[in-house]
């Protein structure tokens, strides 16, 4: 079957650091590419022949990918100044050159490889799980949930902990406390489950404290570069109105 | 367990947003909604304006505990989370985004405002009592200046923003709006709220001009 697609060449600059502690410096390549391809196509046609423009040959790139259909996150990375998983990136919806940076925010390892604990980190401060070891009830079988309650909360789990909204959040930083909005919006989605429900003070109180809820700015650039689309600002909303019950019952009495 | 309350973070947080709206945001709204009187002329301005409340028993008290203590709180308060971004401010171009800077800005640029605005009036008014007396001619008297007059309307329009927005976000964070929908609604009526803040505020100022 004759080869349909265009071959073009495609300008690539790619921030590039050895170690987490060494300046970071540029370097650009040109990558023969089908425009079909996806900036991991690229990363991997650099790989194979990584030599810059100028034609000094580099150490490859390194970065991390693994499912490469934007259900992993692992791809995550600045593509034009925007946070996005290099997967579902498509060369020819992205103008040129395309800059390519490590993630913002999460301290850089190796080129566009970043360190990103924080978002488990989060998780496990949340108590982002279900805890089915117990003498409670943990409705063996299928928990009983409404279609509507049970089409809301796939939104959230669809989270791929790429770390893209909290690469965006202006109030998240390695030197702040905030959570982000990724964690807190499993605390929506595990606090919504059957047998989540039991330690949902838990979590809420989790992110009554430093670094929690309340240090959301209300910026909202996670809701608007989510790849999967989440509802996030919503669940900040509904954590909200939670947290603020949560707080009269403290003060008052749950009774 | 009632760790919401044994931490303060939550509470502290929560009175911001709260002081923010009552008592500051309320008395904002009074405050405009008092001096667009200025229309009315001297003689009324300062006989059933200012000196019906200049006589109201305990003044003093409510100036201090629903005025200046909260504004204190809340701008002190506003100041110590700014120190805790971490913002790109010009890489995402949404309006939300902008509007978390401009929340910030407005912040500082009305403290800054508020020094100007207490001191020539309010605190004047207890060294010189002539000031106190007859308000109106004082405040002509500075508002006539050009330079004056803008600082003046851009204080304003900085007020009245912060309000409007902070009550946009306060239903946020209250949740009291979730849905995008929700909020997005809020946030027109928000907007509606502002403009016609600004358009008394700005009444009132040009009632102060001959």
């Amino acid at each position: 079957m004759p080869n349909t697609h265009s071959m073009s060449n495609i300008h690539l600059r790619i921030r590039r650091q050895d170690r987490p502690d060494s300046r970071p410096y540029w370097h650009e390549f040109a990558v023969q590419s089908h425009d079909e391809h996806n900036v991991l196509s690229l990363l991997m046609a650099v790989r194979a022949d990584p030599v810059t423009i100028s034609g000094e040959r580099v150490e490859p790139v390194v970065w991390e990918h693994n499912c490469m259909e934007e259900v992993c996150g692992a791809c995550a990375m600045l593509i034009n100044g925007r946070p996005r998983p290099a997967c579902s990136a498509l060369v020819a919806e992205l103008r040129q050159p395309i800059v390519l940076e490590p993630l913002p925010k999460f301290p850089v390892v190796r080129d566009l490889l970043v360190d990103r604990r924080r978002i488990d980190q989060g998780l496990t401060r949340v108590k982002a799980w279900i805890r089915i070891d117990g003498v409670w009830d943990t409705h063996a079988g299928a928990p009983r949930i409404g279609p509507d309650e049970w089409a809301a909360n796939y939104l959230y789990s669809r989270c791929m902990s790429c770390g893209c909204c909290m690469a965006a959040c202006p109030q998240f930083g390695e030197n702040r406390d905030f959570l982000g909005p990724a964690p807190l919006a499993q605390v929506r989605l595990m606090n919504a489950h059957p047998t989540g429900r039991y330690d949902k003070s838990a979590r809420l109180h989790a992110i009554m404290a430093e670094g929690g809820l309340s240090d959301c700015g209300n910026a909202q650039n996670c809701v608007r570069v989510c790849p999967k689309e989440i509802p996030l600002t919503t669940a900040i909303g509904e954590l909200g109105r939670q947290t603020t019950l949560q707080a009269l019952m403290d003060l008052f009495g749950a009774g | 367990m009632s760790a919401s309350i044994a931490n303060s973070h939550f509470i502290l947080r929560r009175l911001h947003s709260l002081l923010g709206l009552l008592p500051v945001g309320a008395f904002l709204i009074f405050h405009l909604w008092e001096n667009s009187q200025s229309r009315f002329g001297a003689e009324h301005y300062n006989e059933r304006v200012v000196a019906a409340l200049q006589e109201m028993n305990y003044l003093i008290l409510l100036e201090i505990f629903v005025i200046a203590l909260p504004l204190l709180l809340h701008a002190g308060y506003g100041v110590v989370i700014m120190t805790q971004m971490s913002a790109e401010p010009l890489r995402y171009p949404y309006t939300r985004h902008s509007l978390y800077w401009l929340q910030r800005l407005s912040g500082l640029g009305i403290l800054l405002f508020l020094l100007v605005h207490v001191g020539m009036t309010r605190l004047l008014g207890i060294w010189d009592p002539t000031v106190a007396a007859d308000l109106f001619s004082h405040m002509q008297s500075l508002l006539v200046q050009p330079w004056m007059l803008t600082v003046y309307v851009v204080g304003l329009l900085l007020s009245v923003f912060h309000l409007a927005n902070g009550l946009a976000t306060m239903a946020i964070v209250w949740g009291v709006t979730a849905s995008a929908r929700a909020q997005r609604l809020f946030g027109w009526f928000c907007v509606l709220l502002g403009l016609l803040l600004a358009a008394l505020g700005l009444h009132g100022l040009m009632g102060f001009l001959p």
